[in-house]
């Protein structure tokens, strides 16, 4: 194995809250509004793909130990079928990682550094998370340790001052037309649910894997509650405004005045917030990099770490001409075909495995 | 001078090509030669090893006006009292006949004395200042422990002073260190190894741990390490410590440095490892994480709501030394909306006859700061008070007024000042102090999202670091919430049952249950 490092079931948990929390609470309330209207803040319930791949990655776990998705792959399918799985799984985490990096970029840019380069912004980012992978999966994992509780409280420090100017009755009427709207506003969620794939590359490498599970379940959780509380809070502040904003949880950030003295904390939140996708970010990278060397049979995965950095900044720039586009790319095609790399190609792997399995244990 | 590595040859052979006439050409020889039966002949080579050694004596006497005899010391180093009354006077006038070795033996009444077979023994205890016998038809030496090192008396440590608890520090000599350690723990399990590092300096090193406490691996790393030294001089424990530690390119400290024995003492009864050299009123603490460099023995002795509180605000302006100034920059420059306008107005007006943009600015008085502080450290006492009065006066109240240096500013760099020099050990604040300038630079390029990118990597870098096998920034990260206890806060000594993960494991209780005092435990002893 060309990683070394241990970590233990409660930092995956960290790792995948960190890697999915933070994007999500961002980008998904404007999308998500436009289908669910006042039932947006039901939509983190319908989290499908997030036990599906779940389950998926834990039973292929279960029947081969240390090994990950793309390992399995080849085990199930061959070698040449499994490399090309392999390679479309790996593609879509340079794509993923790229995507984040752009999400991040024009938000920084949009919001806050408007006269900065973009490429300058993603470049930073990807040169700071290339040291943290070079490091390996031990330092990501602390590092999403250390920075939880602080990224806690700054949630709690955004939503609970915002309390007394709720008005609760913007979520009214609930469910006017049934559940359907708000299923129909989890679709773009699942995006973010599917990235629970991750732990099948985590897997490997924790040491107390009897936990697992429920380290997964409580992540699940955790990121469910998590969207929901901050649905929630957007929605009963600013109503039919919602969709209105590229980021309404900034908006809600702006929203807090303590004591005429703490205004204007969106610049906090940016920076709160860059240390979240900073998680996300290594985790992919990481991903990303760990797997491309084991699918090139590499010795050692830290040689890659930057020509794979240079990639990612490059894909960030062609990913889309603008915000605009982005969000529409990420509404419409990448939503296919990231569940097709994340969600249907695991699910039919373990489909031919447990067949195969049952198969041989026939005879 | 058997098993020397490659580069440790090529450092004695172009020592020889540089002098070609001077010792260390015949040098390495002496060591292991036994010493010879005839007197002359020892001597001879003794007296070419201490050529141009003026301060090396031989002494030549007659045992009893008949046996040859030659009494070797080094002026300085040894009890030259003691030697008239105790081994030369005996001698002189003794009435036996044999004077063998065993005899001269009994003749003599010294505690330490030690047999010696070769001239590599005889240089040795001549190094250290005991006093060195030989004598005629003799092929054995002896050598008596009648050395008298001029040392410095205990005195309260410099640069860790405590309010309460022990006053006494380290000092140059290494018996005297060891003694120290002794005094506190007084039993068989503090072990005490010893070597020498250094082929010409010879520099005694001391390795003390505690037996069953700390981790057998852990000792034989270290000591595994120290053997590998191979250098010509050890002057100070700063050397050893830059040749032993993880990770050489780093600013943070790797090993504690530490004069006062109590805080030595408390890390041994937690497992680390203490090394000691001679010549330096110090001792080096293994492993250390990033908190112990935050631990102050006052934090102990304090109520532990005092401890803990002090240990938060500790923490709380290690941030501020390491971001104040950049944070203030940030601030200025790109996210004025931050502030409330009341604020933002007054740092308006103060910066309006300011010059230079905030990061110059920043930059100037920082720097200033540290010059005024490095001429503060390196003069004498009392000049040094001129300087801080100039300093105050020219950083303070004229650079406002010739409008080089707006108020808030000043302000910045006085309180970044003093909340670096909160940090109770000088390493882990000069680490921070000279990283917030790098931060600075950041922090005028991209604002807030520079500082959080920078605070980011500096993260990372500490995430990496090890100091012997223990992760810098345990028991945070990886979490070990039993370790909290003595971190995020000082616990009640009856709450701190266990030894700190990593070191202590090998026997992780400290206390016995129920230790905490009730009124019900007191009746109980009526």
């Amino acid at each position: 194995m060309i990683e070394r490092g241990k970590i233990s079931a409660g930092q995956m948990a960290i790792m995948l809250y960190l890697a999915i929390t933070p994007t999500a609470i961002l980008t998904v309330p404007s999308i998500s509004f436009q289908y669910a209207r006042q039932d947006f803040w039901i939509s983190p319930l319908w989290a499908g793909t997030a036990i599906a791949t779940v389950f998926v990655a834990l039973r292929l776990h279960r029947m081969y130990p240390g090994l990950n998705l793309l390992q399995v792959s080849e085990r199930v399918l061959g070698r040449l079928s499994g490399k090309l799985i392999g390679f479309i799984i790996l593609f879509m985490y340079l794509y993923l990682d790229a995507l984040v990096i752009r999400e991040y970029g024009d938000f920084v840019v949009g919001a806050f550094l408007r006269q900065t380069p973009l490429i300058v912004v993603s470049g930073c980012m990807v040169l700071v998370s290339a040291l943290a992978v070079r490091g390996g999966v031990e330092i990501v994992a602390r590092f999403g340790q250390l920075f939880l509780p602080a990224f806690l409280v700054f949630f709690l420090f955004i939503i609970l001052p915002i309390i007394p100017d709720l008005n609760v009755t913007f979520m009214l009427p609930v469910m006017a037309e049934g559940i359907m709207p708000s299923i129909s506003g989890s679709g773009i969620l699942q995006v973010w649910y599917s990235e629970f794939i991750t732990i099948s590359f985590l897997l490997p490498f924790v040491a107390d894997r009897r936990k697992a599970a429920k380290s997964c379940t409580f992540a699940i959780l955790a990121v469910i509650l998590t969207l929901v509380i901050s649905n929630l809070t957007t929605l009963l502040l600013l109503g039919e405004l919602t969709d209105k904003y590229n980021y309404p949880f900034l908006v809600v950030a702006r929203y807090i005045s303590v004591a005429d003295f703490f205004a204007h904390l969106e610049s906090l939140f940016m920076a709160i917030w860059v240390l979240g996708v900073f998680v996300k970010i290594c985790v992919f990278y990481y991903v990303t990099v760990l797997g491309t060397a084991q699918w090139l049979n590499l010795p050692d995965y830290r040689t890659i770490v930057f020509p794979i950095g240079f990639m990612i900044t490059f894909f960030s720039m062609w990913m889309a001409p603008g915000y605009q586009e982005l969000i529409f790319a990420i509404e419409t095609t990448v939503t296919y075909y990231q569940l097709t790399a994340f969600v249907v190609i695991p699910v039919i792997l373990f489909c031919i495995a447990s067949i195969r399995k049952q198969v041989s244990g026939v005879r | 001078m058997v098993d020397r590595r490659k580069g440790w040859h090529r450092l004695t052979r172009s020592n020889r090509q540089k002098s070609s006439n001077a010792n260390p050409a015949n040098m390495p020889s002496f060591d292991q030669t036994p010493l010879a039966k005839s007197l002359a002949e020892n001597l001879q080579m003794l007296q070419s090893l201490y050529a141009d050694c003026a301060d090396v004596v031989f002494h030549d006497f007659l045992i009893g006006e008949q046996t040859k005899a030659v009494l070797i010391y080094t002026d300085g180093l040894t009890n030259v009292e003691e030697v008239d009354q105790h081994v030369l006077a005996p001698l002189q006038q003794s009435l036996e006949l044999q004077h063998t070795i065993p005899n001269i033996r009994n003749m003599i009444s010294v505690l330490s004395i030690k047999l010696m077979r070769t001239i590599g023994d005889a240089v040795t205890e001549i190094s250290n200042g005991n006093p060195v016998l030989l004598v005629d038809q003799e092929s054995q030496g002896l050598s008596f422990g009648l050395s008298k090192w001029q040392k410095r008396s205990i005195e309260e440590p410099t640069a860790e002073s405590v309010v309460r608890g022990p006053r006494e520090g380290f000092i140059e000599t290494l018996a005297t260190n060891t003694s120290l350690l002794r005094q506190k723990i007084k039993g068989p399990h503090l072990k005490i190894k010893s070597m020498r590092i250094g082929r010409y300096s010879n520099t005694p090193v001391a390795v003390a741990y505690m037996d069953g406490i700390a981790d057998p691996a852990l000792i034989e790393e270290v000591m595994n390490r120290l053997q590998r030294i191979q250098i010509d001089g050890v002057l100070s424990d700063a050397a050893i410590e830059e040749l032993i530690e993880d990770n050489p390119f780093s600013p943070f400290p790797q090993l504690l440095s530490t004069e006062r024995p109590d805080v030595a003492c408390g890390y041994l009864l937690e497992g680390h490892v203490v090394i000691l050299v001679d010549g330096t009123p110090s001792a080096l603490i293994a492993p250390v994480t990033f908190f112990s460099l935050l631990q102050s023995p006052d934090d102990y002795t304090d109520r532990y709501f005092i401890g803990t509180a002090t240990r938060w605000l500790r923490y709380l302006f290690l941030f501020v030394s390491l971001l104040g100034p950049s944070l203030y920059v940030a601030v200025v420059s790109f996210h004025q909306e931050m502030l409330p306008t009341t604020l933002l107005l007054t740092l308006a007006r103060s910066r309006e006859q300011v010059p230079f943009p905030a990061l110059v600015e920043a930059l100037l008085m920082e720097t200033m700061f540290e010059a005024l502080r490095e001429a503060g450290a390196r003069l004498p006492k009392q000049i040094g008070s001129a300087v801080s009065i100039v300093g105050a006066l020219v950083i303070g109240q004229a650079a406002i007024s010739a409008g080089i240096a707006s108020a808030p500013m000043v302000m910045v760099v006085a309180i970044t000042g003093i909340a670096s020099f909160m940090a109770p050990r000088f390493t882990a604040g000069i680490a921070v102090r000279l990283l917030r300038f790098p931060m600075m630079f950041l922090a005028s390029f991209l604002g807030l999202l520079g500082v959080i990118l920078g605070v980011t990597v500096i993260l990372t870098h500490l995430l990496t670091l090890r100091s012997f096998g223990v992760p810098y920034m345990e028991p945070l990260a990886p979490l070990q919430v039993r370790g909290l206890k003595d971190v995020l806060i000082r616990a009640p000594r009856w709450a701190l049952r266990t030894r700190p993960h990593l070191t202590g494991e090998w026997n992780k209780y400290r206390e016995a249950p129920g230790q905490r005092p009730s009124p019900e435990k007191g009746d109980e002893g009526e």
